[in-house]
């Protein structure tokens, strides 16, 4: 059996004194999709915020390849491995996209040039814009750039929170089109998803979150047939 | 007599340019509200003063001012940035509170700064012992009076702002500095060590606003008072420029300090009203003079006119 890239065994964690995971366990495997679903305030980011260090575990363990790292400061996760794209503000506004992806690389020691050279030729619409202000891109190409921003660092984990958030349909579908040719990288992601059919859709895995705790989990196709979950979080 | 005012506006413009940036900086990047900015020029004045007293002139001079004015003006700006950070690393940082308490906090923290100077120093004026020039002659047939003083205190300014401007566009700190001026979360998450990029912002803008002291000690006088009567300008111009932006920092202080000096022509202006024609007791013409002790509050007027049209500033997001 394969051993975890990441796992979060029985944590629990919040906000200031509101308590938001319970007893929450889940992993992700090298180079797997995982979507987490669930209702608003399930508490679906708050675990990736969590695994990415802006918020400490109150209990339990997170671990990156077997070491703790719950507690450490994004900034320093980020140099172990993993990577995170937030869902809103993902971008500097007033940066442009060159300077976007050189910030993605501040903590790389070398082959910062060559690395963002690849990136340009994957994603040719920053190619085009490299001295535009972020500010000037639509939703669907700042979410491009706020994932070409954390891939700089070539993590082997990409946390990203809800990569469809306010874009249109056809756009959504473009941006995952993005996470699939990313996870083809090698890089595992874990997402949150709040459409939640076609974040499965291109899972590997998925979890069922509810009240801050897994409710479900199973194969992602498993999850879509499933008739409890589509009836209760699925809208179906 | 309106080229003269510009030109005042432009040597006045350049200290409160000097001051703005500072407040912008940090205001963007450790979040608060900082009032003992003003004071910070303050201690720049005073340790430059300090300096110039045990130097001296140090032979040969540029733009009428002895060499021993430029290593004091050094001096004045290193020590602004030490007393800054300490006061970060001592008070601000230690409190880990929001950004009102730190508000707070600074304005106690300019008392104590300006406590310090008082007791050292007394409360009048004095001035740099530079000698006195009289105008540049060659500008005199234009009716600008101004002196190589004014013009070393603008050229600085402007290297001074150059090499900011240099600094931000060009150096790996300085993008990092406006990623964290932009999102702050964004940097952490993206790896910048924030904690240093703070350190140093408050290193620049602290340094900045301690020069801006220098020059208005050398522009005006020194008194423990200097920088504090100066804040409230600052602080129009930040908000005027759009606050958190550092070039609309720039900006709106030369527009603050043009308008603050050229306050004079108002007093010459008097408002023909058609009311005053139709009303019977009222004479024709209805003059108004605006002396220049209101050359404040017309700056303020100017901002709060701007802010009711783009209320995020000049420079600031279109809301």
């Amino acid at each position: 059996m394969t051993e975890p890239v990441l796992e979060l065994t029985h944590v629990d964690s919040g906000y200031g004194e509101v308590q938001v995971l319970d007893d929450l366990t889940l992993h992700l495997n090298p180079e797997e999709i995982v979507c987490l679903i669930g209702p608003n305030g399930a508490g679906k980011s708050t675990v990736l915020k969590t695994a990415f260090g802006m918020l400490t575990p109150w209990e339990g363990s997170v671990t990156y390849h077997g070491d703790e790292i719950g507690g450490m400061a994004p900034e320093d996760i980020v140099r172990e491995g993993i990577g995170y794209v937030p869902q809103t503000d993902n971008v500097f506004g007033s940066l442009t996209i060159e300077e976007n992806l050189r910030m993605g690389g501040v903590a790389r020691e070398s082959g910062l040039d060559d690395v963002i050279d690849r990136l340009y030729e994957r994603f040719p619409l920053l190619d085009e814009k490299r001295s535009a202000n972020a500010s000037t891109l639509s939703g669907g190409q700042r979410q491009v750039l706020a994932f070409a921003r954390a891939l700089v660092m070539e993590p082997d984990v990409l946390l990203i929170d809800e990569p469809s958030a306010g874009l249109a349909p056809n756009t959504a579908d473009e941006v995952f089109g993005h996470v699939q040719a990313v996870n083809d990288l090698e890089t595992a992601i874990l997402m949150v998803e709040q459409n939640a059919t076609k974040g499965l859709g291109i899972s590997d895995r998925g979890y069922v979150l509810d009240q801050g705790t897994v409710r479900f989990e199973d194969e992602a196709s498993a999850l879509l047939d499933n008739d409890d979950v589509s009836k209760l979080y699925l809208g179906g | 007599m309106v080229l003269d005012l510009l030109a005042s506006g432009l040597v006045f413009s350049s200290i409160i340019v000097l001051g703005s940036i500072g407040l912008s900086l940090i205001y963007s990047i450790a979040n608060f509200a900082n009032f003992a900015h003003g004071d910070t020029m303050t201690v720049g004045a005073y340790a430059a003063f300090v300096t110039f007293g045990a130097v001296g002139g140090l032979g040969f001079g540029i733009l009428g001012l002895p060499l021993g004015f430029f290593v004091a003006l050094l001096v004045g700006i290193v020590a602004a940035a030490v007393v800054a950070v300490v006061t970060e690393k001592i008070v601000y940082d230690g409190m880990n509170a929001g950004s009102i308490e730190l508000l707070i906090t600074s304005i106690g923290i300019a008392f104590i700064y300006r406590a310090i100077i008082q007791m050292g120093f007394g409360a009048d004026f004095t001035r740099f012992d530079v000698q006195t020039l009289r105008p540049i002659e060659a500008l005199l047939p234009y009716g600008v009076r101004v002196t190589l003083h004014d013009v070393a205190i603008v050229v600085s300014a402007i290297i001074l702002v150059g090499s900011l401007h240099a600094l931000l566009q060009y150096t790996d700190l300085g993008r990092k500095m406006r990623a964290m001026a932009d999102n702050p979360d964004l940097a952490r998450v993206s790896g910048i060590r924030t904690d240093r990029v703070k350190l140093w912002t408050w290193i620049i803008g602290a340094g900045l606003a301690g020069s801006g002291g220098v020059f208005l000690g050398l522009y005006n006088q020194l008194s423990p008072r200097m920088g504090f009567n100066l804040l409230l300008l600052i602080f129009a111009a930040v908000i005027l420029g759009g606050i958190g932006s550092v070039y609309g920092a720039m900006l709106g202080g030369f527009l603050i300090g043009v308008i603050n000096q050229l306050t004079p022509v108002l007093s010459d202006i008097r408002f023909l009203t058609e009311m005053g024609a139709m009303l019977p007791l009222v004479p024709d013409s209805f003059g108004i003079v605006i002396g220049i002790e209101y050359a404040n509050a017309i700056a303020f007027v100017i901002m709060v006119a701007v802010l009711l049209v783009r209320p995020n500033g000049i420079a600031g997001e279109a809301v």
